[in-house]
């Protein structure tokens, strides 16, 4: 009897089964493409009056996950992009490599270049309904600056107090006049101090700040911004509805629920773009995968231009790069136009030691061409030329880009041609972070991906040229040479324009010259996005700074 | 069979050791050819025994046989890159237009590779402690060693050898200790169990009252009597061995490329799904192969075994 | 030795199992060479707040003191702070962990509803071509490891046929249920929402199948071969020469018997797909605490680790527990023991 019965549930199971797996072929409304056009009404926004139909208007986009949505702690691709849309700054990052006035509506600067003055935009309203006040502002910044993670090391550089001289005014003062200052308040996410505080535990690393909200603000937020979070279960994706209080200004077709889905599986971004269930994809995906993606209907591939570079950096302090040929020869030897064919049309060449992008780039700076005379003649100066088999140049590439084994095996054939003996490994990234903070395991050759925060060719020679970097895996030319700090502290003090792009123009040539590093290319940073979009970024109308491409409030939606 | 071995010993008297030899030696060969008849008479089995050692020989003689050796290398094609199965390349060619077929047969290397040594490491270090634990039954000994081994099955061994390939710099070898590490606990206590039933046999005792040493009572007396269920774990294990290489080398814990590894080609191959299957399928094939034919092998050992015993 | 006798000493002995587990965990995680402050603040947060974290993680101390440290923690529930999300470990293994028993416990039904069915119709049909098809595929299904499986499932039943769901535990548009058991599936039915159950249960069967095929086929491989050891026995004879009907003979008499091999692995298999889930959920995006472990490991977020561990350990523990009452509860020639090797 009890057989029976089992065999039974056995067969009912499996039927049941079967069942399920045919369902969304056999009965269409089941499907779940079909389901937005249903589940519609209740959530509708004033402003997409104009839409033909009551329609709820989505945005989804995938993202390399974690998503972290602290203004103190998130800096990376999705955490940037999402405080983005969910906070207000107090200026804007524009398409020129400009700043635009936003929650601060002017600003006055003193002659010293020392003390700035913002005023505030006034009604501006938090998502829990209250106003935004100045001391939210410096509640933000001192946030930020005590919990020292996220976007901090930008923002609270030579800044020396916050302080609001009334509820619409706030003033910074700088312990020295840089030209970073304004552009990195981009990164200073506004907060509401209340709301906050309201949901802060009294336990925690920060004294009498307690856990300072760290714990709430990971799943919530506490901001200005067009967008605000719905739902945010960690480790799949961050939900967020349309901020209709929001004072600024929507596109007619901004969608009215955003989406950033944490994946970069290739086969489910393919079958989600597919099914239009996604509208961006992410920009992680193989060559190969934007090519199929690039077939599918109604789907193109937006290059997207970034202020990221592809870097081989040439360690200019251990033999046999640090002689000055050396380094010439392995510049002179390596395909360029190979390594850039590898990636999408539209890549380019790096001009000079700063990605093109830049404010301040200088695009008449020498730039090296492959020609193997030249890197013969160059390696047979080279004081190791007699012994050069002795001195393998090490390269170590990132584990966790596969891609980039290609270009390490097209150096290791480039190199090979002239008689230098290349030797690649594969090393995590941690790992490599670990190698390059010292001399002795830094290897002769790393190749890295650096991005500027910032849309100024000033940073980018800090950040990768300037002794302060030396020891982390922005750096690992190890420079170390005073008179070139010198240069660039000076150039990044000088606030005329004109002046301090001539005096970085001087740099870019000296460390051309010096070959210190082997420049590949600017990154294009590829997304496959449906035609229904009308997205800003892929006519390049965005700044190209991390986080404002999929800046929602400004992207329509029309799809079906 | 362990009844048989007592008789033999019970005739010590009359015969001499010499003659022991020689009649353990001929009932050995005996055995031997009783053994492969049974084995043999199961197609399945024969066709794990054809596989294995086809699989070996590949391995061995890679450079040899494969198409294109060099592609196990730091090698770059890109003009012939992602090339589906065609004559010149019967695999295809991966992203780097590298022959998908030759590195599969290359990573048939660090495959059985992988589950020879993570077998040689562990056996002996879990036999051993399993026949002292079982014959000290109640001493400290037994406490100590038991104790210990029941920790380390308290977890699946996969998640612990994951946990220590990860702390460990990510390469073949260091794969290779992290499943040692966990996979000796299981021959302790297979072991164990059976020296426990063995240590009150008829024939320990007349050893322990002839004054034999431990060393002769573990080695000669009870060891020998544990190497069928031994041998049957051993063929079967090293399929399992061979699969939790692979996944470790899946998520970036084994083999480091440019060499080949059958888990690596077909994490890197599912980046190229679904267009350019040939890259993942292909080696997600071999693994296929590679363990069903250990499988096959193992299973009729068991079976071999299995047969003698009744 | 009674039930509640066996049950008592063997929690006791289970406890002190995984205390030395922990310290075998705790080894492991703190000799990663790298440090995990610096990781978790990543690479650009300024020294000081390095020195910060490692200060309140009392990375500064000798071993024997952390080990103290976190043990006294760890009784209280408290894993300290995991490195990627940020959060108390405790937190994400309460968020995490339920999405891992319903893949785990799905899958575990797929097995035993398959493995024993398979198993039953080929012994039924023993050497017929419907055998002939089931032992083919068991082989198939043991050999194959279970991310090959979840790769070509993806291709096939997701992307191809596109038949089935590859990401999430639901639709996007599927209304979740209020939150209980964390499960969605049992929270869909607590809150009456059948069309999210069915949703949820879609959602599930890519990933569920992936996980069991293992099972199912070596499920289906023992229940075959000990069926047909069974029904050549005497028993089975005369009980159908007293013209017992053969429903009868097949349920009572053989079925029973012939399943205490099979439940006995299906426990145990089921207990190692705990582990087998980490490359799985991973594949599937599947947000459970395998995935969350497997990325604890590659991020070396060292108490999110040693905590996954020791979450695992414990289930891993307890299923063989009830496994081993299970199994002497349909053979009574077995006996309990406190110990396992015992």
């Amino acid at each position: 009897m009890r057989g029976k019965t089992f065999t039974a549930f056995a067969v009912m199971i499996l039927v049941s089964l079967l069942l399920t797996q045919c369902t969304p072929t056999a009965a269409p409304p089941a499907a779940p493409t079909q389901a937005p056009a249903v589940a519609a009404a209740p959530t509708q926004a004033p402003i997409a009056t104009t839409a033909p139909a009551a329609q709820k208007r989505v945005l989804r986009i995938t993202f390399s996950w974690p998503d972290r949505i602290d203004p103190a702690v998130g800096n990376d691709y999705a955490g940037s992009t999402s405080l983005a849309n969910l906070y207000d700054t107090l200026i804007f990052p524009n398409a020129k490599g400009g700043v635009d006035p936003w929650l601060a509506e002017s600003w006055d600067v003193s002659q010293d270049g020392l003390t700035y003055t913002f005023h505030l935009r006034q009604g501006v309203k938090f998502h829990d309904g209250s106003l935004l006040k100045a001391s939210d502002v410096v509640y933000s910044y001192d946030r930020l600056k005590a919990i020292g993670e996220g976007f901090a090391y930008l923002v609270t550089a030579g800044v020396e107090g916050v302080k609001a001289v009334d509820d619409a005014t706030v003033e910074f003062k700088l312990s020295n006049a840089t030209a970073l200052f304004l552009p990195s308040l981009v990164r200073l996410y506004v907060a509401s101090e209340a709301l906050i505080r309201q949901n802060t535990k009294a336990e925690g690393p920060y004294g009498t700040d307690g856990d300072f909200g760290k714990e709430w603000l990971q799943t919530h937020d506490a901001g200005t911004g067009p967008y605000m979070v719905r739902e945010f279960p960690l480790e799949q994706y961050l939900l967020m509805d349309k901020n209709t209080d929001w004072w600024g200004e929507f596109h007619p077709n901004a969608p009215d629920e955003v989406r950033f889905i944490g994946t970069t599986e290739a086969v489910t971004i393919r079958s989600l773009m597919q099914n239009k269930e996604l509208e961006i994809s992410d920009q992680w995906q193989s060559f190969e995968a934007y090519q199929a993606l690039e077939k599918l209907d109604g789907v193109k591939i937006a290059p997207l231009q970034s202020l990221s570079s592809f870097y081989y950096m040439i360690n200019n302090k251990k033999p046999p790069t640090d002689d000055v040929h050396c380094r010439r020869a392995i510049d002179y030897a390596f395909d360029y136009d190979a390594a850039v064919g590898l990636e999408w049309p539209g890549t380019r060449q790096m001009v000079g030691p700063v990605p093109a992008a830049l404010a301040g780039h200088d695009p008449n700076v020498f730039t090296f061409k492959r020609d193997l005379d030249k890197a013969k003649a160059e390696l047979a100066l080279c004081k190791y030329a007699n012994d050069i088999a002795n001195y393998p140049i090490k390269v170590q590439w990132v584990a966790e880009v596969p891609d980039e084994e290609k270009w390490a095996l097209l150096f290791q054939a480039n190199m090979a041609e002239v008689g230098l003996k290349a030797e690649i490994t594969k090393a995590p990234w941690l790992s490599l972070v670990e190698n390059t903070s010292k001399l002795e395991t830094s290897p002769s050759i790393a190749t890295i991906y650096v991005s500027s925060d910032l849309p100024e060719a000033g940073l980018m020679l800090k950040q990768r040229y300037h002794s302060s970097t030396t020891g982390t895996w922005q750096q690992v030319e190890w420079l170390q040479d005073p008179q070139l700090d010198a240069a660039i502290d000076d150039a990044l003090a000088t606030l005329d324009d004109q002046e301090r792009f001539a005096k970085y123009a001087k740099i870019q040539a000296e460390l051309v010259d010096r070959a210190v590093s082997l420049w590949i290319y600017d990154q294009v940073e590829k997304h496959a996005y449906r035609t229904c979009v009308d997205w800003p970024a892929a006519r390049g109308e965005t700044s190209a700074i991390m986080g404002y491409q999929e800046y929602a409030a400004h992207i329509g939606v029309d799809c079906q | 069979m362990a009844e048989e071995v007592s008789t033999h010993r019970g005739s010590v008297a009359s015969i001499t050791p010499e003659q022991i030899k020689e009649m353990e030696r001929a009932s050995r060969r005996e055995n031997l050819g009783r053994n492969w008849y049974k084995f043999s008479r199961n197609p399945l089995s024969v066709i794990g025994v054809v596989t294995v050692i086809l699989l070996i020989l590949l391995a061995t003689l890679a450079p040899l046989v494969a198409p294109f050796p060099k592609h196990a290398g730091p090698f770059t094609d890109f003009a012939h890159a992602k090339l589906p199965p065609e004559w010149g390349h019967l695999f295809g060619t991966d992203q780097i237009g590298r022959d998908v077929l030759s590195r599969i047969i290359f990573g048939l290397r660090s495959s059985l590779l992988m589950g020879v040594v993570v077998l040689a490491l562990v056996v002996p270090p879990g036999v051993l402690l399993g026949l002292l634990a079982g014959y000290f039954q109640g001493m400290w000994i037994e406490a100590v060693i038991m104790r210990i081994t029941d920790i380390f099955l308290a977890v699946p061994p996969l998640i612990l050898a994951l946990a220590v390939a990860s702390v460990l710099e990510p390469n073949l070898w260091n794969g290779m200790l992290a499943v040692s590490l966990m996979w000796w606990p299981w021959y302790t206590r297979l072991v164990y169990g059976l020296a426990v039933a063995l240590r009150n046999e008829y024939f320990v005792s007349a050893a322990e009252v002839t004054g034999a040493s431990t060393a002769h009572i573990l080695f000669r007396e009870i060891l020998p009597n544990t190497v069928s269920p031994i041998l049957t774990k051993m063929s079967l294990d090293v399929a399992w061995v061979i699969i939790i290489g692979s996944m470790l080398s899946f998520v970036g814990l084994g083999v480091q490329p440019p060499e080949p590894s059958l888990g690596t080609m077909i994490a890197d191959g599912a980046r190229y799904l679904p267009d350019q299957w040939w890259i993942a399928i292909f080696p997600a094939l071999a693994i296929v192969v590679v363990v069903l034919g250990f499988n096959l092998l193992g299973d009729g050992v068991r079976d071999m075994f299995a047969a003698q015993e009744t | 030795m009674s039930l509640l006798n066996f049950l008592v000493r063997r929690i006791i002995y289970s406890v002190f199992v995984l205390l030395g587990l922990s310290i075998v965990i705790f080894l492991i995680a703190r000799v990663m060479p790298g440090d995990p402050a610096r990781m978790a603040v990543g690479a650009r947060a300024p020294q000081w707040v390095v020195d910060r974290l490692r200060e309140q993680m009392h990375l500064n101390q000798p071993l024997v003191v952390q080990y103290g440290y976190w043990l006294s923690d760890a009784v209280r529930g408290d894993f300290g702070l995991s490195l990627i999300t940020q959060r108390p470990v405790t937190t994400d293994i309460k968020e995490f962990l339920p999405a891992s028993l319903e893949l785990v416990f799905f899958s575990g039904l797929l097995s035993a509803v398959g493995g024993i069915g398979l198993g039953i119709v080929s012994a039924r049909y023993k050497d017929t071509w419907i055998d002939n098809v089931v032992r083919v595929f068991s082989y198939f299904g043991i050999v194959t490891p279970s991310f090959v499986f979840a790769i070509l499932f993806i291709l096939l039943f997701g992307f191809t046929l596109n038949w089935l769901p590859i990401i999430g535990r639901v639709h996007e548009q599927t209304a979740v249920p209020p939150l209980v058991t964390g499960a969605i599936t049992v929270d869909a039915l607590l809150a009456g929402q059948f069309g999210t159950f069915f949703d949820a249960l879609r959602h599930l069967l890519l990933p569920a199948i992936s996980l069991a095929m293992g099972s199912i086929a070596q499920e289906a491989r023992i229940t075959r071969s000990s069926m047909a050891d069974n029904l050549s026995k005497d028993y089975i004879a005369s009980a159908r020469a007293l013209g017992i009907p053969e429903r009868v003979v097949m349920g009572r008499f053989l079925l029973k018997p012939s399943l205490i091999p099979t439940v006995s692995i299906l426990g145990l298999d089921i207990a190692s797909t705990l582990s087998v889930a980490f490359l799985v959920e991973l594949i599937f995006n599947w947000p459970g605490l395998a995935r969350y472990g497997m990325n604890a490991m590659l991020h070396k977020d060292l108490n999110a680790i040693s905590a996954v561990i020791l979450v695992l350990g414990a289930a891993f523990v307890t299923v063989n527990i009830i496994v081993d009452i299970i199994v002497a509860q349909l053979d009574p020639r077995i006996r309990l023991s406190a110990t396992r090797s015992a």
